[in-house]
C-alpha cells in the first residue's frame, strides 16, 4: 500500500487502521513502511482518509509481494485453493468432506497471529522441523503451494523475505503420532521471532468424547474452553 | 483456518459471545445451494444476529450492509458469517436451522460445555471440533489482555492493536461513546464476527492503563 505525500493532509487518521504498525508519521504526512506492511487492505478499505491519499500499486499484484497480499487480505482468493482467507478449510466442512477422519488429526500453527505477522523464515523453521516427523502437509493450504519440497518443508527461497498477517503451517497426521507433532512446536516455539496460535482438529469419537483430550492432559497442555465445532449438518455426512 | 477459533477472555466473558458458520463444501454438495444460503440469511436475521456480512456483498451491518444486500450478492460457494450475543439466540439459530434441514456445514464458535448441548438438543450430532491450544513463541511482543480481547474477535486479525488501544482512550476520556467506539472497531472485519455488544463491555471494563 502507498500513501500520496502530495495528497496527504497529515490528519493521521488513518494510522491507528494499521493491523501491524506500518503507516508512520514522517515530515508532517503519513508513510508507509513498505518492508513492514502486509498488504491487508485495511488502510484502503477502512481508514477515514479524508483526501484519498491512499491508494494500492501495480506492484502488490507482482510475484513476490503477490505472496504478502493473498496471506494478508482475507478478499484475496488463493488460485490454489480458491478459498478466501488465510486459505483453507480446516474443520468448517469436514462433516462432508472427510478430510479429518477418526484416527487422525489435523494441527495447525498459525505464525503471526495474533496480530503481530510473520515472515517465512519463521515459518520455515516450523514446517521444517515437523516435516522430520513423517506428516503430510495440507496440499488444499496455500502455504505447502510455497514448499521447495514437501518432504523437508522447506520454502522456496525467493518468498522467505515476505511478510505476512499470518500463515498457517497445517499438517496431518494420526493420534499417535500427535504428541511428537507437539513436542517439536513446543521446542521450536523459542527458536521464532514472531508469535503462534496452535489448533487442533479432531473427529468426536462415536460416544461423543474428544479423543485428544488424554494426550493433551498427559503434556500438560490445556485447550481453551472455547472452540469451534463442526455440528455434522453437512449433506451427505461423512462417518469416516 | 482459524478464523473464529482464538477469542481470548474469560468463561464468563465468553458466554456471550458465539459466531456461526454455515457454508457449502466446495466441489462435494455447493451446486445449486445459493437458496439454501438465502433461508439461513432469513433465520438468522429473525432472530437477530450482532453482527454479520457477506464477503460477496460491500461489508457488515455496521458498514451498512442489509440484509437484501447480503440476500442478493451471496452464491452457491458463499458463506454465511455472522456472530450472536447471546446464548439463548444461539440455541434458536441451531434448532430453526436443524428444522431446516438444508444440508449445509455448520460450524459454531463458543464455549465447549454450551455449544455441544445446545447442538444435541437441536438434533446433530458434533462431528469435528477445531481445539485452541493458545498463543506461544515470542509472546512478549503482544499487548495486554483487553487489548487482544478486542482484536482477536476479527479473526483475520484485521483490528488493530493500535485501533483498539485508540479506542480505550478516547472512551475514557470522554471523547466517544461505548457504541462510537465499538462500532469503529468493528468497521476493519469485514467478515462481521466482531461482536460489538462484547466489545463495549470489554471497553466499559478496560481502564486506560490498558491502553498502554
Amino acid at each position: 500500500m502507498r500513501i500520496d505525500d502530495n495528497v496527504c493532509t497529515g490528519c493521521w487518521e488513518c494510522v491507528p487502521y494499521c493491523p501491524v504498525g506500518a503507516i508512520l508519521p514522517e515530515d508532517g504526512v503519513v508513510r508507509v513502511d513498505e518492508e513492514q506492511c502486509v498488504e491487508c487492505g485495511t488502510c484502503l478499505r477502512t481508514a477515514p482518509c479524508p483526501s484519498g491519499a491512499i491508494y494500492e500499486p501495480d506492484e502488490v499484484y507482482r510475484w513476490p509481494r503477490s505472496v504478502r497480499k493473498v496471506f494478508s487480505d482475507p478478499k484475496a482468493v488463493h488460485k490454489e485453493t480458491n478459498v478466501p482467507g488465510r486459505g483453507t478449510e480446516e474443520c468448517k466442512t469436514n462433516d462432508v468432506t472427510g478430510r479429518v477422519k477418526r484416527g487422525r488429526v489435523s494441527v495447525a500453527v498459525e505464525l503471526g497471529r495474533p496480530g503481530v505477522g510473520t515472515d517465512f523464515y519463521d515459518v520455515e523453521r516450523v514446517s521444517t522441523a515437523l516435516a522430520q516427523l513423517g506428516v503430510r502437509f495440507e496440499p488444499c493450504n496455500p502455504l505447502t503451494s510455497l514448499m521447495e519440497d514437501t518432504s523437508t518443508g522447506r520454502i522456496r527461497d525467493d518468498v522467505k523475505g515476505e511478510r505476512v498477517l499470518s500463515a498457517i503451517v497445517e499438517v496431518e497426521t494420526s493420534i499417535g503420532n500427535l504428541r511428537p507433532v507437539l513436542e517439536t512446536v513446543r521446542r521450536v516455539s523459542g527458536e521464532l521471532r514472531t508469535v503462534f496460535s496452535l489448533d487442533l482438529i479432531s473427529r468426536f469419537d462415536p460416544d461423543g468424547s474428544i479423543p485428544v483430550l488424554p494426550i493433551l492432559k498427559e503434556m500438560g497442555l490445556e485447550p481453551r474452553p472455547n472452540a469451534k465445532i463442526n455440528l455434522g449438518a453437512g449433506r451427505p455426512l461423512c462417518t469416516e | 483456518m482459524t478464523h473464529s477459533l482464538h477469542r481470548l477472555g474469560s468463561v464468563e466473558e465468553l458466554r456471550n459471545d458465539y459466531v456461526l458458520l454455515v457454508t457449502p463444501a466446495i466441489g462435494f454438495n455447493h451446486e445449486g445451494k445459493k437458496a439454501a444460503l438465502q433461508k439461513v440469511v432469513d433465520i438468522v436475521f429473525d432472530v437477530g444476529p450482532n453482527n454479520i456480512a457477506s464477503i460477496e456483498a460491500t461489508g457488515t451491518i455496521f458498514t451498512g450492509t442489509t440484509k437484501e444486500d447480503i440476500k442478493e450478492n451471496i452464491h452457491d460457494k458463499g458463506r454465511v458469517r455472522c456472530c450472536f450475543d447471546s446464548r439463548e439466540k444461539m440455541e434458536d439459530v441451531i434448532r430453526r436451522l436443524a428444522e431446516a434441514d438444508l444440508g449445509l456445514s455448520i460450524t459454531v464458535s463458543g464455549l465447549i460445555d454450551e455449544v455441544v448441548p445446545m447442538a444435541r438438543r437441536a438434533g446433530f450430532e458434533p462431528h469435528t471440533i477445531n481445539l485452541s491450544l493458545g498463543v506461544h513463541g515470542n509472546t512478549g511482543c503482544l499487548p495486554g489482555e483487553k487489548v487482544l480481547e478486542i482484536t482477536t474477535m476479527c479473526g483475520h486479525g484485521l483490528v488493530a492493536t493500535k485501533l483498539a488501544r485508540a479506542m480505550i482512550k478516547e472512551v475514557k476520556a470522554g471523547r466517544k461513546s461505548l457504541d462510537e467506539a465499538a462500532v469503529k472497531l468493528a468497521q476493519p472485519c469485514f467478515c462481521g464476527i466482531f461482536n460489538v455488544a462484547r466489545a463495549k463491555q470489554i471497553l466499559l471494563e478496560a481502564d486506560v492503563s490498558d491502553a498502554d
